[in-house]
């Protein structure tokens, strides 16, 4: 594990004006372990736990605007969340551990990286790594790889569960950065490897997230996030799906859908969505939905069961947020 | 005399006497000790598989801030091999010393070790190591990954009868391949070593995480050329290591040179990645099973041919084998063994080596017999139940295998299976039961052990042997309580020391029945001594005779007055007195054969619509002969079938096809069961002392618990799915390509 | 309290070591650390304190569990310097007075350890939970909540039974301290 420089920053403002080779550090979940692998190599580590980015707060149009320090575990517990959002409750708690769950932030979560296994050994050819070296995941055992959102350059997965919960929900990301402060969708952020797995998201040099603000909740969605993975827990994502869905008598009226453990980035299902409304909430629409959200998925030698894990992951999704009574009793209270 | 048939002490609940340290954080295993002006050491492992180590550019590392000596293949003492042999303990688990040449043949072999005064400086520094190599095409990536078909170990293999003839002859037939992917021990404590020069480079300490001091101690000896005396080693606590802490590993050496050359102590504690790639794994196996029976399901044939995986630096034999000709009463089996040289850190025992593996393979096939000859497994089992052991046939020293496969079933509710494929529902869930036998032979070694009566009115117990989280330290105070009736609160146990007397390895399931008969013969030793002590002038039964007196409550007694050994002591002015004692298998080795035996019971549940596959519910019945502390052993065998959930439907190590490269060599990757993980389980230890095996009854327990388990959950999936998995670990990717 | 123990040290950017002041098990501490020096190393190597256990250095088994501010966390990735100010508890600070913690001496009556190299960690994180309010209190929400913590041994069934009973006894003293009161 490499020297580096230690900071403390007092101000976001501050704090956006590092130097190059700077490392922020929240939770550092992902920095350390990153570090101590010789992967990433700041030469400055700048901590940011004492900037006043703790806050959840309802915003006068509906949307909850979460500060980028607030914890997993404590964003997971919040009463908004767990009332108005709980498909990001459960993604959250699906994700990682207790102990790692508390350390993690929201904004860290965001900018989490691949668990490649070639991306984390700096003895392998990466092209996210180390620009230009080659990919030895895409030729290699790529079971944990991305099956969506791929190119000739990278198929590394974007781990995060709460991601996906997001993605599903819609948000927009406060970023602070040397030139002041601006705003980008949620959707946006992550960008899909192409040519420059390298780059991985729009962060700009000395940026940093400050909030990120979900979308305004589906009323009277019923909702799931489900994570299939071969242990029981503690385990990233072979495929995960999390759901909203709200429902007019037994027709679908809105559906969200986003997937992980098989996407560069947290994928948002549009088309599926788009296929699902209007459709009677039964398996046969799911399936439909499912077949939609996979039809561009690309195989490669050991991540193929992964398309067929991901379409049953939504079918199942669909199914529990369909059924998710304490919803449609809300939208019953709400409606009367 | 004490009774053994019905002992106060021995068979008792006893909470573990070593607890309270462990529990506060003040056990002290090796990678926490320190000494004084102690360096760190970091490795730098190879990156690639097969080629050679060129060149290693070191200018920078040396440069950095702490930086003490860099040691590697030009700068290291010329050392001797170990004779690596089992008879005269010095086995090791690498023959290969470290840095011995600049070949590589492995992922992860040491090709430096850098040395500095701080944990962080010496592992800044090892990852500014630049080395430079020359990739060989070529590498081995694992068994299961070719078709080679490695080499016949001609001394591995058995036969009686004509199982060829049998086979081809027998009305049912079953044959069938089974692979089993390369595994890791993946104990909680990596291997550490810390090693101190005294005398001016003559005398050695090393404090090693060992499942055998004596046989490192033996095998440093030939090592650096000491003498044994002039060299100790110490492991007082082990944070486990089921089989890969058996025998020495290069780090060991490379620390000890490292430790000599600087001129001061030396220690060093494996990243887990090193743990992983080049401290022991359980070696892949492909294993072919052939089955013959007659309509009734009596076998009539079992052939039993299995390959693993060994390094190209050391012979490691992993026999699937061994368990094969003693587990059913059939006049015609043989087994035979090969062994493939794959590119991979070197293989060593993991928990009921081989036989782990063998009886996956012999028990998934048995379940298959059971389906062809539409019969229910567990009566084929019991029809198949051999009375004497048909390898030796001699007769069984206590065998209670009917009983236990019986009991398990009834407790588990067997009787409510409904045979029929996926017949068994709960809501979106397939149930599946399955079951399987599970066996361990049960071995004994010779031992030595030490015991003091004091003044100050406690006990002493010594000996060599470890204690790896089996509860060895409570169950040496639990038979010296039993034979003193001294309180447990008085008895202090010393283990892991090689100045103690010479104890046996940690593995096996031997240390208990090895350990126990000496430190029994220790305490009579003692006992005769300080009756000796009493009866003689000024004592406190002067006059008496020996004979007439007996130990009780920890004191000395002639029927009419008690005297407690404190008071006998100090009356006649002494300290302590000593008992030295061995103990060792005799000629009931040739009388009986010694095995145990036992039966799991697994409930499975998939969800087929999310390929979800848990093992929620497991009933065991062991039969052990007799568990010295009941918790404990009890907690082994629970603790081996949480690991048999993980090698039934986890585990595996990735060697990437290409170059033999370990790209999995973490825990998060490498993944084995979590708390979430673990099903609901309910063990059975049945209770029939084997007094043949040893005075107090008790066979061991550490390896059995493992065994049988995986195939009972893949007899589970069967059930549930109609699917035959003979590939370990079954995963999801199985589950969805049986759609 | 020792104010001394909260007050701010400012940025050193030179690398080299760093003043760390925090509270160890109650203690109030001050001691001079490498910035890329991990809070468990500096508990084991540098303070001597070993219960603290290094079994993967990647947060990915929970050996190295501690409580930085009452919450259970991985000390594997936690900067040591990223401590100043906060309260840091090891297994060596749950016991109080030469007795041991409820949960360690579940532990011991359950047998709920076998090699005892992740029990420190698997304490840590069971006294954090039974005093989360926000976990569920039924056995599998508890094996889901102690997955972070990994043992190879298998005494998973008796280290929920020791949760369990410290979860008894804790909430049966409490109802008897409310009673006194």
């Amino acid at each position: 594990m490499r020297t580096f420089a230690f900071s403390r920053a007092d101000s976001v403002e501050r704090a956006a004006t590092s130097a190059d080779a700077t490392a922020f550090v929240a939770g550092g979940t992902t920095l350390l372990d990153l570090i101590k692998l010789d992967v990433l190599k700041p030469a400055n580590v700048v901590d940011i736990n004492a900037l006043p980015l703790k806050r959840v707060e309802r915003l006068d149009d509906g949307r909850l605007k979460i500060g980028a320090l607030v914890t997993n575990t404590d964003l997971a517990h919040h009463p908004e969340v767990k009332a108005h959002y709980p498909v990001l409750s459960e993604a959250l708690l699906a994700g990682a551990s207790t102990q790692l769950r508390n350390m993690a932030t929201t904004a860290g979560n965001v900018m989490q990286r691949t668990r490649c296994p070639y991306y984390r050994d700096p003895a392998a050819k990466c092209n996210r790594r180390e620009p230009g070296t080659g990919c030895d995941a895409m030729n290699g055992i790529n079971r944990m790889n991305a099956v969506l959102g791929g190119s000739d350059a990278c198929i590394a997965v974007h781990p995060s569960d709460m991601c996906v919960g997001i993605a599903a929900i819609g948000a927009t990301l406060t970023l602070q950065g040397p030139g002041g402060e601006r705003e980008v969708d949620f959707a946006d952020f992550h960008r899909l490897p192409g040519d420059t797995p390298h780059i991985e998201h729009d962060l700009q040099e000395g940026e940093l997230i400050t909030a990120i603000t979900l979308d305004a909740p589906l009323k009277g969605a019923g909702s799931h996030y489900l994570k299939l993975r071969d242990r029981a827990s503690y385990e990233f994502a072979l495929a995960s799906c999390a759901a909203e869905i709200t429902l007019d008598g037994e027709t679908i009226r809105e559906a969200r859908l986003a997937l992980g453990g098989v996407a560069t980035k947290p994928w948002r299902c549009t088309e599926a969505e788009a296929a699902l409304v209007g459709q009677p909430a039964e398996k046969a629409s799911f399936e439909r939905a499912a077949e939609i959200a996979l039809k561009d998925a690309v195989p490669r030698e050991h991540n193929a069961y992964k398309i067929p894990l991901a379409r049953q992951a939504i079918v199942r999704a669909l199914r529990n947020a369909a059924q998710d009574k304490t919803s449609q009793s809300e939208t019953q209270e709400s409606q009367a | 005399m004490n009774d053994m048939t019905q002992p106060n002490v021995v068979g008792q609940r006893t909470p573990r006497i070593d607890g309270e340290f462990k529990l506060t954080g003040h056990a002290g295993y090796t990678g926490e000790l320190h000494a004084d002006n102690m360096l760190y050491g970091y490795p730098v492992s190879a990156t690639i598989a097969n080629g050679k180590l060129e060149s290693l550019e070191l200018d920078e590392a040396r440069a950095m801030p702490g930086v003490v000596d860099i040691f590697h293949h030009g700068h290291f003492e010329t050392l001797h091999r170990s004779p690596n042999s089992m008879a005269h303990g010095d086995m090791v688990n690498e023959v290969r010393l470290p840095f011995e040449d600049e070949r590589i043949y492995y992922h992860g072999q040491y090709v430096a070790l850098v040395v500095a005064e701080t944990f962080e400086q010496a592992r800044a520094a090892a990852q500014r190591v630049i080395a430079r190599y020359t990739k060989m095409s070529g590498a081995t990536a694992g068994l299961l990954q070719t078709d080679a078909e490695g080499e016949l170990q001609e001394s591995s293999g058995t036969s009686r009868g004509d199982p060829e003839a049998a086979f081809g002859g027998a009305e049912v037939k079953v044959d069938s391949t089974y692979q089993i992917a390369a595994e890791s021990h993946l104990q909680m404590e990596m291997h550490a070593t810390l090693a101190e020069w005294h005398d001016d480079g003559q005398r050695l300490v090393v404090h090693e995480s060992t499942q055998g001091v004596f046989f490192q101690r033996n095998a440093m000896a030939r090592v650096f050329g000491l003498a044994q005396e002039n060299l100790e080693v110490i492991s007082h606590y082990i944070g486990s290591g089921f089989g890969n802490k058996l025998f020495m590993w290069p780090h060991a050496v490379a620390t000890t040179v490292a430790a000599r050359m600087t001129g001061r102590p030396v220690k060093v504690v494996l990243p887990r990645q090193q743990d992983m790639s080049s401290g022991g794994n359980r070696p892949a196996s492909r294993q072919r099973i052939r089955l013959g029976a007659d309509r009734s399901g009596k076998l009539t044939s079992v052939i039993h041919d299995s390959t693993t995986e060994t390094s190209l630096v050391h012979q490691y034999v992993d026999g699937c084998g061994s368990a094969t000709p003693s587990f059913y009463a059939c006049d015609n089996v043989s087994t035979s063994q090969r062994v493939l040289e794959v590119n991979h850190g070197t293989p060593c025992p993991m928990r009921a080596p081989g036989e782990v593996s063998g009886i996956f393979a012999l028990e998934t096939a048995m379940d298959e017999l059971a389906v062809e000859l539409d019969m229910d497994p567990v009566e084929l089992r019991l029809k198949n139940n051999a009375e004497l052991d048909p390898a030796s046939g001699l007769p069984w020293s206590s065998k209670h295998l009917d009983e236990c496969l019986t009991s398990a079933a009834k407790r588990f509710g067997w009787e409510n299976r409904n045979p029929a494929v996926g017949s068994m529902r709960d809501g979106d869930e397939i149930i599946g039961y399955g079951m399987a036998s599970c066996t361990w032979s049960a071995g004994r070694q010779p031992c030595e052990a030490r015991v003091e009566l004091r003044a100050d009115g406690s006990l002493f117990a010594a000996c060599g042997t470890q204690d790896i989280g089996t509860g060895t330290y409570t169950i040496v105070a639990q038979a010296v309580a039993e034979l003193t009736g001294a309180d447990l609160s008085r008895i202090e146990v010393k283990l892991g020391e090689t100045s103690l007397p010479a104890g046996p390895l940690s593995g096996g399931s031997m240390a208990t029945a090895t350990v126990l008969p000496a430190v029994a013969a220790a305490v009579r030793d003692a006992l005769d001594a300080i009756k000796e002590v009493a009866i003689g002038s000024g004592g406190a039964f002067e006059g008496s005779d020996a004979d007439s007196l007996s130990a009780e409550a920890g004191c000395l007694t002639d029927g009419n007055r008690r005297v407690s050994f404190e008071e006998v002591l100090e009356t006649s002015k002494l300290s302590s007195v000593n008992g030295q004692g061995s103990a060792a298998p005799g000629n009931e080795q040739n009388e009986y054969a010694f095995r145990s035996f036992g039966a799991h019971f697994v409930e499975i549940r998939i969800d087929p619509e999310i390929s979800r596959v848990r093992v929620a519910r497991v009933v065991s019945s062991i039969d052990i002969g007799r568990a010295i502390n009941p918790p404990t052993a009890r907690n082994q065998v629970e603790g081996g079938i949480v690991m048999g959930v993980g090698m039934g439907l986890l585990e595996k190590l990735d060697y990437d096809p290409r170059d033999a490269r370990l790209i999995n060599a973490n825990v998060a990757d490498y993944i084995v069961p979590t708390h979430a993980d673990a099903p609901e389980i309910d063990v059975e230890l049945l209770d029939y002392p084997d007094f043949k095996h040893n005075e107090f009854g008790g066979r061991g327990v550490g390896e059995i618990g493992l065994t049988g388990v995986a195939p009972a959950i893949a007899n589970a999936i069967y059930h549930a799915t109609g699917k035959r998995y003979r590939d370990l670990p079954i995963t999801i990717e199985d589950l969805l390509a049986a759609d | 309290m020792d104010d001394s123990v909260h007050s701010r040290t400012r940025a050193q950017a030179a690398p080299g070591t760093q003043t760390l002041n925090f509270t160890l098990n109650g203690e109030p501490r001050t001691l001079e650390v490498a910035p890329n020096a991990v809070l468990l190393d500096v508990l084991r190597e540098q303070i001597g304190l070993g219960g603290t256990k290094k079994g993967c250095d990647h947060g990915q088994c929970g050996a190295c569990t501690v409580h930085v501010d009452g919450q259970s966390m991985n000390s594997c990735l936690r900067l040591a310097v990223m401590c100043e100010g906060q309260h840091v508890t090891t297994v060596e600070g749950l016991a109080r007075d030469g007795e041991l913690h409820p949960i360690q001496q579940n532990f011991l009556e359950c047998d709920a350890y076998q090699c005892g190299y992740c029990t420190p960690g698997q304490m840590m994180s069971a006294t954090a939970l039974l005093n989360d309010e926000r976990v569920g209190t039924d056995d599998a929400s508890v094996k889901e909540a102690m997955s972070g913590n990994i043992c190879r041994c298998g005494a998973y069934k008796n280290i929920v039974e020791a949760i369990q009973k410290s979860r008894q006894q804790l909430s049966y003293d409490a109802t008897q301290k409310e009673g006194t009161a």
